[in-house]
């Protein structure tokens, strides 16, 4: 089980979306609003840009079915030590709705992408 | 408004942080909001007190140096770097600061990517290799590197080849009987030792349908002694079987036939496809594999010349052979000199 979205067309959203080149910018743009939100934005905070960034664009890549994939089992164990709640995960995903439609995802595709997060709630919240 | 207020404005406002301090007192003359911010304990009218890992008098003649500031969550990575400058006879040190966070996080990203390509990029080479392995077991390679460069094998029709058949006495009575692990598992270790023997004699093994195993001389490169070369393989796939069997509880049993002739080879099928070959050498092998006794080798008469240097053939004898007629064919075993060698 692999944590790399289906897509409804052949091609991944991914690269229907520019691949790394048209989406750099929206994966700075999560960044920006995830470390401003006062919800969740402590866990990132401390945390090394590098290793930071290097999180956010596998993020990506797992959730467009980009390059990157995780398995379930390294998802719960990469958070397990987080304490994530359900209201931290509705705020991730809720910041992930608005930046991916601010960046002009379409509704369909917005909608698999949020439904593919939602199917890894449980592997993340405790 | 004037020139100077706008100047103070702009230096106010623009994304740049700018700090002027007084070389010889060390105190802070001015500030802009943008250094302000990044620097929260840098106040004007008191000494200059930012942590940096060079003294504030050597910044000027150094490069830039990077330092980090907290603003709210977000850690920044800024660039730093000073001049001097002299305004009303008073020496300063203007102390310029840029914000490279962007560009670092840029760079990160692109790192990231490039690691997750690399690692799919090795991830597609090693399935790339598990393939050109698969498809090697079912096709010569210079079939396969015809596969690959065009996508398609074209039929060829390769002449003069020797064809190889065995066949296993009783094998499907002992599958039957015996624990079928077992029997496939052994099956398994003589085949793998055939490919062995093949291989050593230049024969290309091209399939095994049950307990039959076909191997092919001559194909896909022309080779002149391609009946020879079969004949010893043959000869050489007997001989291991006898040595096996005399250790083994299960006794392996083969009958050979060897036939000189042409065949086509070509990939069969479309989506589970097979490198075979076809043609009336194929078919005699295996009429000749039938006739042959338990561990013997049935050769056809007409390939008596090339054979008869090296190994020992007996005396012809006619039989009717289905799709051939009446045919000659001999029994070819090794000459007594190499038997008791081995």
């Amino acid at each position: 089980m692999l944590a790399h979205m289906e897509t409804t067309g052949s091609i991944p959203l991914f690269d229907k979306y520019g691949g790394l080149r048209g989406l750099r910018s929206v994966i700075i743009d999560f960044y920006d609003r995830v470390l401003d939100s006062d919800v969740v934005g402590h866990f990132f905070e401390d945390v090394d840009i590098a290793k930071l960034i290097d999180h956010q664009t596998k993020f990506f890549a797992a959730i467009l079915g980009g390059p990157a994939e995780f398995a379930d089992q390294r998802l719960a164990n990469a958070h397990r030590h987080l304490d994530v709640s359900h209201i931290h995960f509705d705020e991730v995903t809720r910041i992930l709705k608005d930046t991916l439609a601010d960046a002009g995802f379409v509704q369909n595709d917005l909608n698999l992408t949020l439904s593919a997060v939602e199917a890894r709630r449980s592997l993340i919240v405790r | 408004m004037q020139l100077q207020d706008i100047s103070a404005r702009l230096i106010q406002s623009i994304s740049v942080g700018i700090c002027l301090v007084e070389a010889d007192t060390g105190v802070v003359i001015s500030q802009n909001e943008t250094f302000g911010t990044w620097f929260a304990n840098s106040v004007v009218g008191q000494v200059w007190d930012i942590d940096l890992p060079n003294a504030l008098s050597d910044l000027p003649s150094r490069q830039p140096i990077e330092v980090r500031a907290k603003v709210k969550r977000r850690t920044l990575i800024l660039e730093l770097s000073a001049h001097k400058a002299e305004h009303n006879g008073t020496q300063l040190i203007v102390v310029e600061v840029q914000n490279i966070s962007r560009l670092r996080e840029t760079e990160a990203m692109i790192d990231s990517y490039a690691d997750m390509v690399d690692r799919r990029t090795r991830e597609l080479e090693r399935e790339k290799t598990q393939v050109e392995k698969l498809l090697l077991n079912v096709m010569p390679r210079s079939v396969y590197e015809e596969y690959v460069t065009f996508g398609s094998v074209a039929p060829q029709l390769f002449e003069p080849v020797t064809v190889l058949m065995l066949d296993f006495v009783g094998f499907t009575k002992m599958a039957a009987a015996g624990d079928p692990n077992v029997t496939v598992s052994e099956l398994n270790e003589i085949f793998t030792a055939f490919d062995h023997i093949s291989e050593l004699h230049g024969c290309e093994r091209i399939k095994t349908i049950g307990d039959c195993y076909m191997a092919v001389t001559g194909l896909p490169h022309p080779a002149s002694d391609h009946a020879v070369s079969a004949a010893r393989a043959a000869v050489k796939m007997i001989r291991f079987l006898e040595r096996r069997n005399q250790t083994h509880e299960h006794k392996w049993r083969a009958r050979i036939g060897i036939a000189t002739g042409s065949v086509v080879g070509s990939v069969v099928g479309v989506q589970k496809y097979v490198y075979d070959v076809f043609g009336p050498a194929v078919n005699m092998a295996a009429r000749l594999q039938a006739q042959s006794e338990p561990m013997e080798i049935t050769v056809c008469e007409t390939m008596r010349d090339s054979l008869l240097d090296e190994f020992a053939i007996s005396p012809k004898r006619n039989v009717s052979l289905r799709g051939f007629g009446d045919t000659d064919i001999a029994r070819l075993s090794e000459h007594l000199a190499h038997q008791r060698v081995a």
